[in-house]
């Protein structure tokens, strides 16, 4: 018998409390794991090499404010900007979704925006069919999947923002970028349907590089400067994380909640953990009479109490990465999330609090155990 | 005057497995207990002394053989009926007192009588009784761990008391206390059995404390010797 | 016949140093419960709070809220004729025609822009609304460009108090008056006229429609009417019904409030557990007595699954009451339907905390459960020779 050995058959003489305080461990950083992977996917904004060149120009009154279609070759003109093309939200309810469609469809110039969409990989005969096709439209390969859909397949669509209901053809799909779920189709098709209102949601830009990017922005934000549509342009990342600012609470609220967890579960298992040792407070003290010293007998609190934390966290943590992976999260969520992944940082966060946790829950018996003399704990009969 | 028996065991048995050895306990016992006796039960450890008092008392089953008490037969009722019948018919005196620590002493002594339909006046008149006879109605509202461990024994006495059973039955009553209290808890058995009449059956291996009893068998190996 | 409860009641006070974790932990598991649930209700409460029973709102059918919606002028001039619709003193018909603009401003405290939902809307708009009061300044003039924010609003957003001004695209807008919308979905908006909110915003077509019948029947009427003509392409319900079903904000968080407590309390209930196996294990000889002296098994159980009901009880209480301070606190969060930013207090009723006390309660039982059984299924004899 080894001593590592003795520590394990020692933590395993009462098989229920070991699995229940590992388990209690496990539940608490699986639910910390899962709240984080959660926070992370509602509010990071998703990340690709394109989107340091990219800049958004809305109108500065608000996002729902249309922007006149007029702006472009003003645009255009200015130093810096390599490609621009209309963006126009759509925001359409598919067929067959009731409340709500969970991915996006936005209205471009396809010529043009072939240039913003440098990411994208699309068989170049789909992408001039596009081009060709005014009623066409080319879709990312994970709504493709999702609904099980084809080149020549229709989509039909029932306005929400805008009084028109459209469908389109599909041209082409498309993958490589960071958010492959979204509808790309004519601005003209847009705009005839809506009589030609001359307007677009927001523009494009592409800025000719990574320094000039922030001047761009400034050069634009000028150009309509004291006009009737007065813009603000922003990077991309910017106008992304003000986006997500906008969810400023239920970031809080989900920190908020992450804290409380992790605070009751270092409670709850640092008590039971440390009731666990007191019952051996007699053994200990016949190991200590056999003449194995304190720091040894501290050993092996901590080793047992470290032990049953790095299990729970393994089982915990673990599972909750092991279960994103095999689960198909976007179908189970009806599309809310996408990516719902583990990061090595969250694996490492649930790993350093169950070693807190194995710390804080061997303190109260080890000085137990420092204190008590090898007489009284042998008294301990009950 | 000779009283009637109040337990009579044939042929009693009890045999157990233990891992792989089979333990005999008891080992056909045949006995007679009369009415307002004071029994010791002498012998060994693991002469099966406290087995026999276990089964005699209703919390232990024998393999083979009859326990009647009071031509009650108490190896063949079930167990919610067995509770019943102890409840009515038998006091126990445990080595390690036993008291409920949440409960005062009053309340530890009323415990039994819960299990009646006496009402709440009858009940205090009878824990009182019970109190005052062991000598201790004025620490009614002391919990046990206020009380040194000869009351608490007594405590417990008054709790074995107090449904009127007719037995006693002490298992190593004084293996927890000081001779002082020894005595005076022996002396209350006595006067149970000498002037009220009850039937006590006590485990004990101390010679001194047999002595209070006014017969002794002795028990060897799960037999009766002498 | 029962052990009695001070016997339950003194071993939860006796042993409150072993359990306090435990208690603890189902106090914060009640607590997270009740405070989620108290955001959802919040929500729920101020938009079910909106409306006036006796109008009917009218929208672009197909749109899900009225800020998506856009109807034309034309559909105006026809319906208000409709003879269900009622009239005022002055014989006009009391129908009002809203615009909605979301305006992007910059908050109070320096913490970026966020959507303001700014509500076009007639003198007759306001005649329809009257659970929206003025409570300080005055309402707007017609014609100039002047604004009434929330009350509620101006505590968060810059540059809204009384005499204050504001851009919003290429004009300015002053702020004259602060509504209060009696605890509804109108407490997250700001009202100007209606013509020159569409002339600064350039807005052809407007938002939706808010019409008072003549009576119910009336209301019926109407409501069919519009539904059936075909050229109108328009929705119309009653505005309490339009206001109720705009659940898409409360719904996440219900949902979120409601997994974490089951997850967290399956955490708690492994808790509570360990707990009880470890308090009733020491109790071994102690519950053997119980049963020498006649108690049977049911009463032990019982006793013990009380014991575990009343400690989760305490923890619930302390988490209910914990969960109380929040209540009435005003926040704000985007709302999924408007995409503007929307005001609401932590709602605590009553029925929450009975829900969390509940829930509290089961959780210690079915955390003794398994540990009462347990113990007194122990042959009597074992349990008085435990040590």
């Amino acid at each position: 018998m080894t001593i590592a050995g003795f520590i394990v058959r020692n933590a395993l003489r009462n098989k229920r409390r070991f699995l229940l305080s590992v388990s209690s461990v496990a539940m608490s950083l699986f639910l910390l794991v899962t709240l984080q992977v959660a926070l992370r996917e509602l509010t990071n904004p998703i990340n690709d090499e394109g989107s340091t060149l990219r800049i958004i120009v809305r109108n500065k009154v608000s996002l729902a404010q249309p922007l006149p279609a007029r702006q472009l070759p003003t645009i255009e003109r200015i130093p810096g900007v390599a490609a621009i093309t209309p963006f126009s939200y759509y925001g359409g309810l598919y067929k067959g979704d009731e409340k709500f469609t969970s991915f996006a469809q936005f209205a471009v110039d396809p010529a043009r925006a072939l240039d913003l969409l440098s990411d994208a990989r699309v068989p170049p005969e789909q992408m001039q069919a596009w081009i060709a096709d005014r009623t066409s439209a080319i879709v990312g390969k994970m709504t493709a999947d999702r609904y099980g859909l084809k080149v020549g397949d229709r989509m039909p669509f029932t306005g929400q923002i805008y009084p028109c209901d459209l469908e389109f053809k599909i041209a082409g799909i498309y993958q490589g970028t960071a958010d492959d779920r979204n509808v790309m189709f004519h601005q003209k098709y847009l705009d005839e349907a809506l009589g030609d209102p001359g307007t677009v949601g927001t523009w494009w830009v592409k800025a000719s590089s990574v320094e000039e990017a922030p001047l761009v922005t400034e050069r634009i934000n000028k150009a309509f400067a004291n006009t009737s549509a007065e813009v603000r342009a922003e990077t991309e990342r910017a106008f992304q994380l003000g986006f997500v600012s906008m969810w400023a609470n239920i970031k809080i609220l989900i920190g908020g909640i992450s804290m409380v967890v992790v605070f009751a579960l270092l409670l709850v298992t640092v008590s039971t953990m440390s009731m666990a040792i007191r019952e051996r407070f007699r053994e200990l003290a016949v190991l200590k009479a056999l003449g194995f010293r304190r720091r040894e007998l501290f050993a092996f609190i901590l080793a047992e109490s470290f032990g049953l934390a790095t299990l729970g966290a393994f089982f915990g943590a673990g599972g909750a990465w092991l279960l994103y992976r095999t689960l198909d999260m976007p179908k189970l969520t009806g599309g809310m999330f996408v990516v719902f992944e583990v990061t090595p940082q969250m694996l490492a966060l649930a790993f350093t609090i169950a070693a807190v946790l194995g710390l804080l829950s061997a303190v109260a018996p080890m000085i137990g155990v420092a204190r008590t003399s090898v007489v009284q704990g042998l008294k301990t009969l009950d | 005057m000779s009283l009637p028996n109040i337990v009579t065991i044939r042929e009693l048995s009890k045999e157990y497995r233990q891992g792989e050895i089979n333990v005999v306990a008891l080992n056909n016992i045949s006995l007679d207990i009369a009415q307002g006796e004071f029994l010791t039960l002498m012998g060994p450890s693991g002469s099966g002394k406290s087995t026999l008092l276990h089964i005699i008392a209703g919390i232990d089953r024998p393999t083979k053989g009859v326990c009647r008490v009071q031509d009650i037969d108490v190896t063949k009722l079930n167990e919610s009926r067995l509770a019943d019948w102890r409840n009515q018919n038998v006091g126990f005196v445990f080595q390690t007192f036993n008291l409920i620590p949440v409960l005062t002493a009053f309340e530890n002594v009323e415990l039994p009588l819960l299990l009646t339909r006496l009402s709440g006046k009858r009940r205090r008149e009878q824990v009182n009784t019970a109190l005052e006879l062991v000598g201790l109605a004025e620490r009614s509202r002391h919990l046990p761990r206020q009380l040194s461990g000869g009351q608490e024994q007594r405590v417990a006495i008054a709790r074995a008391l107090v449904t009127d059973p007719k037995l006693i039955v002490a298992d190593e009553p004084t293996g927890n206390l000081d001779s002082g209290s020894a005595q005076e808890v022996l002396s209350i058995l006595q006067l149970l059995s000498r002037q009220i009449g009850k039937t006590v059956i006590m485990v004990t291996h101390d010679p001194k404390a047999a002595a209070f009893g006014s017969r002794s068998i002795h028990l060897e190996k799960g037999e009766l010797t002498n | 016949m029962a052990l009695p409860l001070r016997y339950s009641f003194r071993n939860v006070l006796i042993r409150w140093r072993s359990t306090f974790a435990t208690v603890l932990g189902i106090a914060l598991v009640v607590f997270v419960f009740v405070l989620l649930q108290s955001l959802a209700a919040g929500i729920e409460k101020s938009s079910g709070n909106t409306g006036d029973s006796r109008n009917i709102m009218i929208v672009r059918k197909g749109s899900t809220a009225e800020s998506a919606s856009l109807i034309s002028r034309e559909n105006l001039r026809e319906i208000q004729y409709f003879e269900e619709i009622a009239r005022n003193e002055r014989n006009e018909p009391l129908i009002s025609a809203d615009v909605l603009v979301l305006v992007s401003l910059p908050r109070i405290d320096g913490s970026g822009e966020a959507n303001v939902l700014l509500r076009g809307i007639s003198a007759r708009g306001v005649e329809l609304r009257p659970q929206v009061q003025l409570v300080a300044g005055r309402w707007f003039t017609p014609g100039k460009r002047e604004i009434v924010v929330s009350s509620r609003m101006a505590k968060r957003f810059a540059n809204f108090s009384l005499g204050q001004s504001f851009k919003a695209g290429t004009a300015s807008l002053t702020v004259v008056g602060w509504l209060d919308g009696g605890g509804s979905a109108f407490d997250s908006e700001c009202w100007m006229d209606a013509d020159e909110c569409r002339s600064l915003f350039e807005r052809d077509l407007y938002s939706s429609f808010l019409a008072r019948p003549v009576d119910e029947a009336a209301g019926a009427k109407l409501l069919a009417r519009i539904e059936a003509d075909r050229r109108f392409k328009l929705k119309a319900e009653k505005e309490v019904a339009y206001y109720q079903k705009q659940t898409m904000t409360a719904a996440p968080i219900k949902w979120l409030g409601g997994f974490l407590a089951i997850m967290m309390s399956v955490g708690a209930v492994f808790a509570a557990m360990n707990t009880m196996y470890a308090s009733i294990g020491a109790r071994t000889r102690e519950i053997g007595t119980l049963r020498v002296l006649g108690f049977r098994r049911r009463s032990v159980v019982a006793a013990l699954l009380i014991e575990g009901a009343l400690l989760a009880l305490i923890g619930g209480v302390a988490g209910c009451a914990i969960a109380y301070l929040w209540n009435g606190y005003t926040t704000a969060t985007m709302g999924f339907e408007t995409f503007s930013e929307i005001v609401f207090e932590f709602t605590v009723t009553p029925r929450l905390m009975g829900e969390g006390l509940i829930f509290a309660v089961i959780v210690g039982l079915m955390g003794s459960f398994l540990p009462s059984v347990r113990a007194s299924r122990l042959p009597v004899i074992n349990a008085l020779k435990s040590v």
